[in-house]
């Protein structure tokens, strides 16, 4: 098994391979995979000026920008996930994110959030790549560009020639191959420690939970999970996993179960997903 | 004897770390980073007060030390860039890492060593720190590839892992570039 990591989306991501490569081989597939996520994070960082979801969230309202094909297929994704969840997912809360000190303001104007308001459309398709600015707000993709990412860039490994590895994106991860591989869950209480191990076959899963990014803001707990129906911090100390084929779907799942308390929301089933809270 | 012998095992067990992994040793990262290095050699440096202002402008953040481990790679006589070695310390999490310059002093590679986690906040106490000490960071009883499989869990942010590298960016500006 070799192993790499490198700091990428504001995380650690580790990329382990258990295919016995010739060293030349290992490293072409090491670089595919980092390239992969150095993809995701220039097209879709809320921190980068020059991203695709900074310019997004610059452009006035009736702008159709040309984005990268990978931003709009999140995009679209996103919004499939906001249809099955009723709304409790919704890239479109950003300025919450930035008014709880969360996120770095975009722009001089703040846009209050407004769970009603649609503020972007994917228009065509993937390979045209086309989204319009519909109305004044920003995005943020932190919820699934982490998922997305660790699935290019299994895709990458794959393509490679790699039959058997594991991305792991700060606790986003999936697994390629036939082999099971031990999964360990943070005990939300004391994340630590191992609250819960299991096995992953040729699968995804994503946690969330506020341990890490839970802040004090105006005298009351905020953190980085919102129930995007009412823009409301997402009720606090549970552990979420979600599992499903793929880790954009994981992610952004993870946020609605965390949001509605309901490991066996109907937006799992649709999207072909499974939950549990420890 | 065998109270005496049991001492530093339950010392051990004490301040093992929560969760570690070692992915590369020095040796290991800086060929991986210049793989058509034919020698590296040690070009540690000393930065003189100046220096550390400098950096500190430049970074927007304390020069934290003096002393920083630089190792110059080569191709027979051509450099081909630096490889810095440091570690940042997180609320529960040290990892050690190793940053390539080109020789302009901009940024080439990012490789993490080793990350570990402890369970308690004895993760900034020298004793703790000092079980891991050594320059490829193989103490620990740590070897490369060890560790547990993989954790899921909230996203732990690495903030001070790039706020080390913007620091060693500076620093390459300041003290490293041709």
């Amino acid at each position: 098994m070799m192993r790499r990591a490198q700091p990428w989306l504001g995380t650690l991501v580790e990329v382990s391979i258990a295919d016995a490569l010739p060293e030349a081989a290992l490293r072409r597939a090491f670089a595919a995979a980092f390239d992969a996520l150095a993809l995701v994070q220039r097209a879709m960082s809320f921190h980068d000026p020059a991203s695709d979801v900074s310019r997004l969230n610059r452009a006035d309202p009736g702008q159709v920008l040309t984005v990268d094909p990978h931003t709009w297929r999140v995009l679209d994704l996103a919004r499939a996930v906001a249809e099955v969840s009723d709304g409790i997912f919704n890239i479109a809360c950003a300025p919450r994110l930035v008014e709880w000190a969360c996120l770095p303001a975009p722009a001089a104007i703040h846009p209050a959030y407004d769970p009603a308001t649609e503020v972007l459309r994917c228009e065509g398709d993937a390979a045209g790549a086309l989204v319009r600015k519909l109305a004044p707000g920003w995005v943020d993709l932190g919820g699934i560009a982490k998922g997305y990412a660790v699935d290019l860039a299994l895709a990458a490994l794959a393509a490679a020639g790699v039959t058997g590895a594991c991305v792991n994106a700060g606790g986003d991860l999936r697994v390629l191959g036939p082999a099971d591989w031990p999964v360990t869950v943070r005990d939300p209480r004391a994340p630590n420690r191992a609250g819960l191990a299991l096995t992953l076959r040729g699968e995804a899963m994503a946690s969330s939970a506020d341990y890490f990014s839970a802040r004090r803001h105006a005298g009351r707990h905020v953190g980085a999970l919102i129930d995007g129906r009412s823009g409301a911090p997402a009720p606090r100390g549970a552990g979420v996993s979600v599992r499903a084929a793929s880790c954009a779907v994981a992610d952004a799942l993870t946020k609605v179960v965390a949001a509605s308390g309901d490991p066996r929301h109907p937006a799992l089933t649709s999207m072909g997903a499974t939950a549990f809270i420890i | 004897m065998r109270y005496l012998q049991a001492i530093p095992l339950a010392a051990c067990a004490l301040c093992a770390p929560a969760f570690a992994t070692q992915y590369l040793n020095a040796e290991q990262a800086q060929k991986l980073m210049f793989p058509d290095a034919t020698a590296f050699r040690e070009q540690n440096l000393t930065l003189d007060a100046a220096q550390m202002r400098q950096v500190e402008t430049l970074a927007a953040l304390p020069a934290r030390s003096v002393n920083w481990r630089v190792v110059g790679a080569y191709r027979g006589e051509t450099p081909l860039g630096f490889v810095v070695f440091d570690e940042v310390v997180g609320k529960f999490e040290l990892i050690s890492y190793a940053v390539a310059l080109e020789p302009d002093a901009s940024v080439r590679q990012i490789e993490v060593l080793v990350y570990r986690e402890s369970h308690g906040g004895e993760i900034r106490t020298p004793a703790w720190r000092r079980q891991f000490a050594g320059k490829s960071a193989q103490g620990g009883g740590l070897t490369v590839g060890d560790g547990i499989a993989n954790i899921s869990g909230a996203t732990l942010s690495c903030t001070h892992l790039t706020d080390g590298v913007r620091r060693i960016a500076a620093i390459g500006r300041v003290a490293l570039k041709k």
